[in-house]
């Protein structure tokens, strides 16, 4: 995964809806390219200054298209990711929350044989401040820095990146992936990012009960990442077999619990914190 | 979504998937003697709390049923009873189709022992379902040692496939799947876990309702209760919570574009706990509005009497509006988590 984040070129899939047209004025204010827009039928139509088209393929007839970000309801958001694979984005970013799983493998095996890299469903998207705002969370509260955080939830996101902000950490990615059961980017291909890039000086994860993402992401941070990692995983008193919220937050086995992850991330060489304001204590100290 | 076993034949049966017969009680349909009443509860472990009966005999039908529609099972009492064929056993296996969430792919799992024990095992034999049907029921054949069953395990195969993507199915567990003395396969149990969501496409009329995912109590007894926006700021609340010596009630998350009407119904559930002496509110407002949230909060300390004293962290999309709402009802936003619950703290008294 290069940097598929930095692409210049952006388009919103579902402009014309209330959450598309509302993102699209805050994406646009922290200095995103968005170069146009689709919802199929509206052609010509104009949101916040940005021309709409009915499809992919009719923006690429005259411009490169690097990024899209999905805010099509559920119900179509197969429709437009698969669109987006067809049209060979570069990077999909999916917002729309409550895709079926049913419909989600089907995206998933056609992005096996794609150009394309998809970060979500059900995700607040990817903000790397001063530099690109591909979704919804909120660039009033980052600061352009040299931390990363890759999440699983995009309230926790914000909490994390506003604290770090606060104690005047800046951010050079802030990433959340998504609380869906199947979804494309994971904590791996962040972390690798996040190695690579010479910029980023620390590291930031957050997970949550269910799954075991964040077991895999332990095997990498120890036998691929050289920078510190600080993680805080939600979730210490989920009760066994409820769903809490996210589709993919659900406690299956004591494996997938918040204090075995936990512990299997300390082992890695992660630094463990047991709430959001101790894991920023804990980069902030860590700067001193 | 979590189906009932009669429910979940039903759906079964509708794909060419072999069932008993049978019929809910009540539903004028004869089942023949001996036959078998199943509570339907929506909870394992229905066979050992006695809630499965045969009946031998016509005298023994009502009281059978009377029986079962008393007898409570892990805190549930059945709204139907099934009434099927009793079978005749020569073998119980076990065969399940599923949504496996770490490859992303379909996966089919099998065991030669089915039945009550089955968890006991760990050797589960697992398959790739993107295979063909053919080549799936051949390998199913051989290792369940059932060669001459080879046809009717692919066509089970192929139409369980079918039935469990038609219905966006992520669990379709059949256990056991009986193999009877007449070497027939039938599904003599079922699971079923369809995939809530995607109810936009489908016209489900199941006794169950979804599951409210949002709002789950973690201890009924507990003193403080959370609100937070967000799944994981909501867990992180009610683990910060925790950490702080509170005892969290519950765990709320009212997600993206909360208003102030799904938040004052929220409020209401909230303060029928019990024990309930504060309650920590914890919003970061992207998608969600703080006004929205602030014009809530007023409105519950007005409608809602016995209020606990709440304890509010706000901050995010519409601050300024929320805040300005607040203060002139008096109501104090405090400037973060820890101070709600050191303040929440010193309220609570055993």
């Amino acid at each position: 995964m290069s940097n598929i984040f930095e692409g210049k070129n952006v388009i919103v899939q579902g402009i014309t809806g209330a959450h598309g047209s509302f993102q699209t004025k805050a994406m646009l204010a922290a200095g995103t390219n968005i170069i146009a827009g689709t919802t199929p039928g509206k052609a010509g139509q104009k949101v916040e200054g940005v021309t709409v088209y009915d499809s992919i393929k009719d923006i690429q007839a005259t411009n490169r298209v690097d990024i899209t970000v999905i805010f099509v309801p559920a119900p179509y958001a197969k429709g437009a990711i698969l669109e987006a694979i067809t049209a060979q984005v570069p990077l999909i970013v999916c917002i729309t929350e409550g895709i079926p799983v049913h419909d989600m493998l089907a995206i998933n095996e056609k992005l096996k044989t794609s150009h394309s890299t998809l970060l979500g469903p059900n995700s607040p998207g990817a903000l790397l401040p001063g530099v690109n705002k591909l979704g919804i969370i909120p660039a009033t509260m980052s600061l352009k820095g040299s931390a990363a955080i890759v999440s699983r939830s995009g309230t926790l996101t914000y909490e994390t990146m506003a604290g770090l902000t606060d104690k005047d950490i800046g951010q050079k990615y802030v990433i959340g992936i998504g609380g869906d059961v199947i979804h494309g980017v994971g904590y791996k291909e962040c972390l690798e990012l996040f190695e690579q890039d010479s910029d980023v000086e620390q590291i930031v994860l957050i997970g949550e009960i269910g799954g075991r993402d964040e077991i895999d992401a332990a095997t990498y941070i120890k036998e691929h990442i050289t920078k510190p990692v600080f993680a805080y995983i939600a979730g210490h008193h989920a009760p066994v077999g409820v769903q809490l919220g996210h589709a993919g937050a659900i406690l299956g086995s004591d494996q997938e619990s918040a204090g075995n992850k936990t512990s299997i991330l300390a082992e890695s060489g992660a630094k463990t914190a047991s709430s959001i304001t101790e894991l920023i204590a804990s980069v902030s100290s860590a700067r001193r | 979504m979590k189906l009932l076993e009669y429910e979940a034949k039903h759906v079964l049966a509708e794909s060419s998937i072999p069932v008993p017969k049978g019929a809910v009680v009540g539903d004028n349909t004869k089942v023949d003697l001996p036959l078998v009443l199943k509570s339907q509860v929506p909870t394992g472990g229905r066979g050992k709390a006695g809630g499965i009966l045969v009946i031998e005999s016509q005298t023994e039908l009502q009281p059978g049923i009377d029986k079962l529609f008393t007898l409570e099972i892990k805190g549930f009492t059945p709204k139907t009873i099934l009434a099927e064929e009793k079978l005749s056993i020569k073998k119980e296996l076990y065969l399940s189709i599923l949504v496996d969430r770490q490859s992303s792919s379909i996966k089919i799992i099998a065991h030669k022992n089915g039945g009550v024990e089955v968890e006991e095992n760990t050797d589960f034999k697992s398959w790739n379902a993107n295979d063909t049907a053919d080549v799936l029921g051949q390998q199913l054949a051989e290792y369940y040692e059932l060669s001459e069953q080879t046809f009717a395990l692919q066509d089970l195969i192929q139409n369980l496939k079918t039935c469990f993507v038609k219905n966006d199915a992520t669990l379709i567990e059949i256990n056991p799947l009986i193999l009877t003395t007449d070497d027939q396969l039938i599904a003599g149990d079922c699971k079923m876990t369809l995939d809530d969501v995607a109810a936009f496409r489908h016209d489900w009329t199941f006794e169950e309702k979804p599951a409210e995912a949002n709002f789950v109590t973690i201890d009924p007894k507990g003193n403080t209760a959370t609100i937070a926006n967000g799944a994981g700021l909501a867990m992180a609340t009610v683990d910060a919570a925790y950490e702080a010596g509170l005892t969290p009630a519950n765990f709320l998350d009212i997600g993206g574009g909360a208003n102030e009407v799904t938040l004052l119904k929220a409020f209401n559930r909230i303060v029928e706990y019990k024990n309930l002496q504060a309650i920590i509110i914890n919003i970061f407002a992207g998608i969600t509005r703080a006004d929205e949230v602030a014009k809530a909060i007023v409105s519950a300390k007005k409608q809602i009497k016995n209020l606990p004293p709440l304890f509010i962290r706000l901050a995010g999309t519409n601050y300024e509006a929320a805040s300005e709402i607040l203060t002139k009802e008096h109501i104090v936003i405090m400037p973060n988590l820890e101070s709600c619950l050191l303040a929440a703290k010193e309220v609570i008294h055993e």
